[in-house]
């Protein structure tokens, strides 16, 4: 007899899901009846964030959906801080909870995890939030959730199921067909759009998280057109060493400037969030006149008026707009050059982050040489700021962090180990701050159970200094903002990680390459004057 | 006072004047202006090193002081980081209040993706709290707290969160604050107290079973079980109101049959500020009881739930239990109940595991190096399991379980939460190597704090009770045999005393020198270990 746990397991590996990142509960047990007869790997993290963390990690470096197995009450509540960060990040994720058996819901009776109403908070986070109360639903839910994260703006999604239910007998299912095609552009805007384009002279391309995997096309295009391509935060890695790559944030002056005098701007995934276009609130963002916006989401086009919003995925739309534009080729000579508008803006960008920045940046470029290729991960720490503002990562998708969006401290060792266990052949980074570090230091068992070969990189600089340079900022005595750290190595070695305690940058290089060789996680600490 | 500054720092000084002096968190931009009148008003400011600690600091803080924990925030994963422990307190009804900055008025759901974005705060909360608020004016920060103060004085204790826009923080508020007089403890109604003590006086075999309720009652309830010969079960969150040793008493073993078998042999129950949860009985299904049943909660929803109460009164419980006693008539029947007390506990005794009395072999252990008025704080782990019901205490709210929610690594925080409330009282954290490492970077605000406590770290390599269910249903086991740190060279680097004592004695001797310490120890303890076989 199949139950309901283990037709769920059958399913998730229908639809391609290879691992799962949970803690097992008396509430979940009967979800893992099925896991060790399925080729699904099960890594088990020390803490429900690290379980939603991990999954987002798998799910930027894979482009699948992140999984993760929680039980009801404080196991889902853990996850929710994931879950937020998922849903400003655009992060496909598959959150599945226990929840207390049918007949006790919403009455109150004080069971053991019992929350009075759980999807009611997962429907305020999630895209959608489903209770399975017969094994039929299995298949349709599940088909719904994949086909939302392949043809819309994904984000996280929660599945409950009653612990009564789990063991109910399930009969055969087989996988919902989910459409998993993604949306092309209507024909007739993209005309437009290549008609408003092909008489710019000074076109400008604005590359969000949602063009990470349009690297072609986007690459095409801009060729194309001569165009300049600013990427954001979760696009570096686009156009490495291109020279008309711009990976510079928008909320400098310099790439505001590029902005202003370009006469034709193409945003492709991008939703102008404010962490990325107005980091220091000075209200200096001015929307494009002359706008083609290309997005998935159509609530995100209706946010901003543009003077052509396409909805579409983005490398469809924008191998479209390139096939249109190739065959119109008239305007060309009288286009202002892209690459010396791009270097004058890199230029500009570099100068105005200061030279403590440009230090920092330094240490991530650092790492990105000595390790050629590598995934970074980020959490909220000097270095990460700095390198959103100005860096130039090597491969997309291979540079991301926590530190825009929902911002939440700790997401950086987690995602890593889910990166690194998606990805075990690539160099895996987690670059984070000493009090980042602490919010999620105990997943360093997970990454040594699951032996996924993290290079944890602490930047200690003793404090939450960027927050207590806001409170000197605005004349408040700082407070609360320099708690001591541990002794990073000592921590790491308990958890029986090899570690080392760099006080000069200039080892860095060298100690991450014998970090990388050991094939295992390593701690690396830098002290910061 | 009529200077004008801005809402953050008023709101210093308006939960000044409702009494609260201590508030944990961790500042963010976004609560800056909170943190600029924090020196003027003499509020303290503890620290952490993630939010959910702050949540479950205020939660061990109330638990010790009664006074409502109060934690500050910033929005989105402030919020959703301190989730659990609004959980665990709204599970266990705990006067917590926690305070978060949320978006500008301008940007509330928007969706614009600005920092901290998170979609609907206020709704992802309010399933979790008694209420969750924006306050979109500084007028409306004082109503809120207006409201939650009342709520926490007189009704059923739940978390509440007010979320405050950034740009309501940093308006200015030059009007003075005032603390709004709250209505007090609820009394009885005189019909019900009526029929109770008619019942009560008439009871051969009457028993009370005492719940979290009861634990400001203890007094009344104490004089009322001796004035009735009737036996007491504390539940877990009751344990205390009587003393252990009282002839009584029973231990808090509502969830085991001998004791569930009185209960249903008594023609009179009466339940005192208890839900009769799921973790305090272990049934599935209502708790036998073959007699007339007299419930007493501040909660009207409770005092209808589940079950046919031939008495429900809606009240305070030391109230109700004071007019109850005054009620009574000079002479009444003598009852039987008391004479089964010492057998009851012999047979729960008699019927542990052996490894709940290897359990029981710490615990005494624990309990004799534990002055009369320490406290412990438990978390999920079988030692803690064992505890509840057998380590003794003397009083109320001197072993502390997060039984409800049932939340890992609840433990560290709400004992660091405790002692920063009762600095004078030993206070000891009982914890197992998994939920340990759901909250073991709080070993640095313990250090930075200096506090003095006795961590009990119970080490059986596994997350044992999940171990055996898999193991009872026939279950791979899958995920609970996680690899652990050296627990030691852990606490060592975060600069803690540690100890491993190798003996009863040793242990002992640990705990009796870490809660003299200027510091926290970590005491380890293996299941594994010689010693205890």
């Amino acid at each position: 007899m199949t139950t309901v746990g283990e037709a769920l397991i059958s399913l998730l590996e229908a639809h391609g899901v290879d691992t799962v990142f949970g803690i097992p509960g008396v509430h979940t047990v009967e979800l893992y009846r099925g896991l060790a007869g399925s080729k699904i790997r099960h890594i088990t993290p020390r803490h429900e964030q690290g379980a939603g963390f991990m999954a987002d990690g798998y799910a930027r470096v894979t482009g699948r959906p992140g999984v993760a197995f929680v039980i009801t009450g404080p196991g889902l509540t853990n996850t929710i801080t994931a879950m937020g960060q998922a849903r400003a990040d655009s992060i496909p994720m598959l959150v599945i909870s226990g929840v207390n058996a049918t007949p006790t819901l919403g009455k109150g009776l004080g069971y053991l995890h019992e929350m009075p109403d759980q999807r009611g908070m997962m429907e305020r986070l999630a895209l959608f939030s489903h209770r399975i109360t017969d094994a039929g639903e299995l298949p349709g839910v599940l088909a719904r959730a994949f086909e939302l994260f392949a043809t819309s703006r994904p984000g996280p999604v929660h599945i409950e199921i009653p612990t009564n239910v789990m063991a109910l007998p399930a009969g055969s299912l087989s996988a919902g067909s989910a459409n998993t095609t993604a949306p092309r552009a209507e024909m007739s805007a993209m005309v437009e759009a290549a008609n408003l384009a092909i008489i710019a002279k000074r076109p400008l391309i604005l590359a969000g998280g949602g063009a990470k995997a349009a690297g072609t096309p986007l690459q095409k295009l801009a060729e194309l057109l001569d165009a300049p391509v600013v990427t954001t935060a979760n696009a570096r890695g686009l156009l490495h060493k291109h020279p008309l790559g711009v990976p510079a944030s928008p909320s400098l002056k310099a790439v505001r400037a590029l902005m202003a005098d370009a006469d034709l701007v193409i945003a492709v995934g991008t939703e102008f969030g404010p962490t990325d276009y107005d980091m220091y609130g000075d209200e200096g963002f001015l929307l494009p006149a002359n706008l083609i916006r290309i997005d998935i989401d159509e609530a995100q086009l209706g946010r901003r008026p543009a003077t052509i919003d396409i909805r579409a995925d983005s490398a469809l739309a924008l191998e479209a707009l390139a096939g249109l534009i190739e065959a119109d080729r008239r305007n060309d000579r009288d286009r202002a050059s892209g690459a010396a508008r791009a270097a004058e803006a890199r230029d500009a960008a570099w100068q105005e982050i200061g030279a403590d920045m440009r230090a920092q940046v330094e240490v991530v470029e650092t790492i990105r040489d000595a390790l050629p290729g590598s995934i970074i991960v980020g959490d909220s720490t000097q270095p990460v700021y700095a390198a959103n503002l100005y860096y130039d990562h090597d491969r997309p998708a291979g540079w991301f962090n926590a530190a825009t969006g929902f911002g939440a401290l700790g997401y950086g060792p987690p995602a890593a180990i889910g990166a690194a266990l998606a990805l075990p052949d690539v160099p895996v980074v987690c670059l984070s701050g000493d009090g980042g570090f602490q919010f999620t230091l105990s997943e360093l068992g997970a990454a040594l159970d699951a032996n996924a070969a993290v290079i944890f990189v602490i930047w200690n600089n003793r404090g939450y200094r960027e927050i207590e340079t806001s409170m000197r900022d605005v004349g408040v005595e700082p407070v609360g903002v320099s708690p001591a750290p541990p002794d990073f190595c000592r921590v790491a070695e308990a958890y029986g990680i090899a570690a080392e305690r760099l006080d000069d940058l200039s080892d860095l290089a060298a100690a991450l390459k014998l970090a990388r060789a050991t094939k295992k996680p390593y701690l690396i600490e830098i002290t910061v004057a | 006072m009529t200077d004008k500054i801005s809402c953050g720092s008023r709101l210093m000084q308006l939960l000044r004047a409702y009494g609260v002096d201590t508030l944990f968190g961790m500042p963010g931009v976004h609560t800056l202006e909170a943190y600029r009148g924090m020196d003027d008003a003499g509020m303290r400011h503890i620290g952490v090193r993630h939010e959910q600690g702050a949540g479950f600091m205020a939660d061990g803080y109330a638990r010790m002081s009664g006074k409502p924990g109060v934690c500050l925030l910033i929005s989105g994963p402030g919020v959703t980081n301190a989730a659990t422990p609004l959980g665990q307190a709204y599970s266990d009804s705990i006067p917590m209040l926690m305070i978060s900055s949320v978006a500008a008025t301008k940007d509330l759901g928007m969706g614009r993706g600005r920092l901290h974005e998170i979609t609907d705060q206020s709704q992802v909360t309010a399933p979790l709290t008694a209420f969750s608020a924006i306050a979109t004016s500084p007028d409306q920060v004082r109503e809120y707290v207006a409201r939650a103060f009342a709520l926490f004085e007189s009704g059923r204790s739940r978390p509440v969160h007010i979320s405050i826009p950034l740009d309501v923080l940093t308006a200015i508020d030059d009007k003075p604050v005032t603390r709004r007089a709250a209505r007090g403890s609820r009394a009885p109604a005189s019909a019900g107290i009526a029929d109770a003590t008619k019942l009560l006086a008439e009871a051969k075999r009457p028993v009370i079973i005492a719940g979290g309720g009861s634990v400001r009652a203890s007094s009344q309830l104490v004089a009322l079980a001796e004035r009735l010969g009737a036996a007491v079960v504390p539940t877990i969150a009751g344990k205390g109101v009587i003393a252990d040793s009282h002839p009584l008493a029973l231990e808090a073993t509502l969830d085991r049959p001998a004791t569930q078998a009185m209960i249903a042999e008594a023609d009179v129950v009466l339940c005192i500020g208890t839900e009769l949860a799921e973790p305090d009985i272990w049934l599935d299904g209502p708790l036998p009881m073959n007699g007339k049943m007299i419930r007493i909660d501040i909660d009207p929803e409770v005092l209808v739930r589940d079950y046919d109460a031939a008495v429900a009164i809606e009240a305070d419980a030391a109230l109700a239990l004071a007019d109850i006693l005054a009620a009574l008539p000079a002479s009444i029947p003598s009852k039987e109940s008391h004479n089964q007390v010492a057998r009851i506990r012999a047979a729960e005794r008699e019927a542990l595991t052996p490894l709940e009395r290897k359990h029981v072999k710490v615990l005494d252990a624990l309990r004799r190096a534990m002055p009369d008025d320490g406290v412990v704080y438990s978390d999920m782990t079988q030692l803690a399991y064992t505890g509840y019901a057998f380590y003794p205490c003397a009083g109320p709210r001197q072993w502390i379980f997060p039984a409800g929610y049932g939340t890992l690594g609840y433990a560290l925080p709400a004992g660091i939460g405790g002692k920063i409330a009762a600095p004078e009282r030993p206070v000891m954290v009982v914890v197992g190597d998994g939920g340990f490492q759901f909250t073991l970077q709080e070993l640095g605000t313990a250090v930075e704090q200096k506090l003095p406590m006795a961590i009990i770290l119970w080490n059986n390599d596994s997350l044992a009770q999940i171990r055996d269910g898999m193991i009872s249903r026939k279950i791979p086991t899958i995920g609970i045999n996680q690899h652990n740190p050296d627990f030691i060279k852990l606490a060592e680097a975060y600069g803690c005393r540690t100890a491993s004592p190798q003996s009863i004695e040793a242990l002992e001797q640990a705990v009796t020198a870490a809660l003299a310490a200027d510091r926290p120890t970590v005491i380890e303890v293996r299941e594994s270990a010689g010693f205890l076989a």
